[in-house]
């Protein structure tokens, strides 16, 4: 099948040519086969909104990092002078109710919740895709220990659960970020480990394990690179959930604690006065929603790219071309495959699969 | 399926409950260590206090200051008042919007929806219940002089009175649960809509009514079935951050309470009841599964 037989360029398959993935052009006429790592950037940067939230997350980050920079406060400096201000020239957020600079804050609290996404999904990443390796490679009493665990895990009421360990442990970003993963790696070990079984039974693993290979060759130069793709989409879609997760916990009062400011901590601060400045609740609350819009963005961007099922990359002209054979679907009553879609699936199978 | 989620039931519980004893065990009050027995060892302490729940003794809940048990059934009341009207907008709204979308796909409605969903995943639920309390509870009444709904807070035992206090939180519960559950329904229509027997159903001449309401919604509907099976013990979880900001006095600010005053009892009850009601819906969503569609077999 060729589905799921993703390559990324290895040399460790004596038999196969210099692994391209080559796949044909929406005309069918590729004059250079592509690799996959091509294929997916191009399908990448066709993909209108996961450039826009690509974009966005940068142009976030930079807010974030370079702007207290122009601002002559600090992020706990108090002013008690002038509190609870709106947005000026010299305070562009406004103040708090001690006369912080809300600018500052905001930025700050920003980039607070952002590394505690990233922190967060990269340990759940880590800790769900070796589990779920081991009980999808080993299987037995690994995957029977796995899978319980991840259902035990699944079935628990999540922001209770949180809450109980936040309350505890989470006043840090190291503290939270690794409480959030400890409920969160669940996901990525039943994807990991649904991959790994459905292409352990395959000729190649086999043919690496009659060439003497270690398991641990095999998991980590055969099985775990088909796993990549569906590991890097998970994690930006993990990092959008963490943060929401946190700054509801952070609200809640319950995750980060002064000094130190996520975007939660200011919303929970300002709530106090929202009758009378809304826009104090506001401003941190659109960042939340921000970040959190633009890593799905590019979540969904990056599945669509790294999908071994698309073909061609989504230039102009294939986009023409859907549009036409969506028409042409239309026509010929919903569902049914059009005669070149057909030949372009069987094209591009047969290319892969000589590769 | 069906035998994890029995396994599931059967460990969850004395889990939960030594999860909880974490944070109470590493402060060493010698009167709560009476209370809750904290001189004997974790991993005892669940029998004994299992043993207290036969007996029907709940404990003390000492943040609130009345039996568990009489908080716990008030508290239940309150948050099932908030939980159930959302539940049934959530459903209700997300059934009409997948149809909708899946009937109109690529429509301007369908991507109207779909943006609005998108926001919805990215909205944290917080946010989205202040958006609303400060729009239609205190600027509407500036604007207008009207009032329509209450901010929270049960002010009255009146049917209408009680729906005044109930709508904004219930909304906003059921609003994040829409955004999900429509995208889901949509596609799961979908995809019933694009095959055969329901050409075959055009085909034999029957209005676009039944083959839409009644042909494909069976179908396309069961995911959706067990989302909102699933949804609502998540309910319970959203109704934390809800009853926090519109004062409901429900299970979920109880917890909040009980969290913020290490109140062992109350919260072991409140871990506990929901823990049972989550594994419960589970398991409802799988056997509803095996009902809706008998060709799914479990084991």
């Amino acid at each position: 099948m060729a589905d799921t037989d993703i390559r990324p360029n290895s040399d460790s398959e004596p038999t196969s040519t210099p692994h391209k993935v080559a796949v044909a052009d929406a005309e069918g006429l590729s004059e250079r086969p592509k690799t996959f790592g091509q294929l997916a950037r191009e399908r990448f940067f066709g993909h209108k909104l996961a450039l826009i939230g690509g974009i966005g997350l940068l142009l976030l980050v930079v807010l974030f990092l370079v702007g207290p920079l122009f601002s002559e406060w600090e992020f706990d400096q108090r002013n008690v002078r002038d509190r609870k201000q709106g947005p000026s020239a010299e305070h562009w957020f406004g103040t708090d109710e001690i006369g912080r600079d809300l600018f500052v804050r905001t930025a700050r609290g920003g980039w607070y919740s952002m590394q505690i996404g990233v922190i967060a999904a990269f340990v759940a990443t880590t800790v769900g895709t070796v589990l779920g390796a081991l009980a999808g490679y080993f299987g037995k009493l690994w995957d029977i220990v796995v899978t319980n665990l991840v259902n035990l895990i699944l079935t628990v009421p999540a922001i209770i659960v949180l809450s109980v360990f936040a309350n505890k442990y989470g006043a840090g970003k190291w503290g939270l970020a690794l409480v959030l993963a400890g409920l969160l790696w669940t996901r990525i070990a039943r994807v990991v480990r649904g991959v790994i079984l459905s292409i352990k039974e395959q000729e190649y693993i086999m043919a690496a394990k009659a060439a003497g290979a270690s398991h641990s060759r095999i998991l980590f130069r055969h099985l775990l690179p088909n796993v990549m793709g569906a590991i890097a989409v998970e994690i930006t879609l993990l990092v959008g959930s963490v943060i929401v997760l946190e700054s509801t916990l952070s609200f809640l009062g319950l995750g980060v604690k002064p000094p130190n400011a996520s975007l939660g901590t200011l919303v929970r601060d300002a709530k106090g006065d929202i009758d009378s400045d809304p826009l104090r609740v506001l401003t941190p609350g659109i960042f939340i929603v921000l970040i959190v819009l633009c890593v799905n963005f590019l979540g969904d961007g990056l599945r669509d790219a790294l999908d071994p099922r698309a073909t061609g990359a989504d230039s102009k002209e294939t986009q023409q071309a859907k549009k036409a054979a969506k028409k042409a679907r239309k026509q010929m009553g919903k569902g049914d495959m059009t005669v070149g879609q057909l030949q372009d699936a069987n094209l591009s199978q047969n290319e892969r699969s000589e590769s | 399926m069906y035998l994890v989620h029995v396994m599931v039931s059967a460990t969850v519980d004395p889990l939960s409950e030594f999860y909880l004893c974490l944070p109470r065990c590493q402060e060493g009050f010698d009167r709560i260590e009476q209370q809750y027995n904290l001189d004997t060892n974790l991993f005892v302490r669940p029998f004994t206090y299992f043993a207290d729940l036969l007996s029907g003794d709940f404990g003390d809940s000492s943040s609130i200051g009345e039996p568990v048990i009489d908080v716990m059934r008030t508290r239940g009341w309150n948050t099932a008042m908030v939980a159930i009207p959302a539940f049934l907008l959530g459903a209700v709204l997300s059934l009409l919007l997948s149809v909708y979308s899946a009937r109109r796909q690529y429509s301007v409605g369908d991507y109207a929806f779909t943006g609005l969903s998108f926001i919805g995943f990215a909205m944290p639920s917080f946010v989205l219940a202040l958006i609303l309390q400060v729009v239609f509870a205190v600027k509407f009444e500036q604007w207008t002089g009207f009032k329509p709904f209450n901010t929270g807070r049960k002010t009255g035992e009146n049917f209408f009175q009680l729906l005044r206090d109930v709508t904004l939180p219930a909304t906003s519960l059921a609003i994040l649960g829409i955004a999900a559950d429509s995208r889901f329904g949509r596609s799961s229509m979908l995809e019933t809509l694009n095959q055969d027997y329901i050409r075959t159903a055009r085909a034999k001449g029957l209005s676009e009514r039944t083959v839409v309401w009644k042909h494909a919604l069976r179908n396309g509907l069961i995911p959706l079935v067990t989302l909102w099976a699933l949804g609502f013990s998540g309910l319970l979880s959203g109704s934390v951050v809800t009853e926090s900001i519109f004062s409901w006095p429900g299970i979920g600010q109880a917890f909040l309470r009980a969290l913020g005053d290490a109140d062992l009892d109350l919260l072991m009850a409140i871990v506990m009841f929901t823990g049972i009601i989550t594994v419960a819906f589970n398991l409802l969503a799988d056997v509803l599964y095996g009902i809706l569609d008998p060709r799914i077999r479990l084991g």
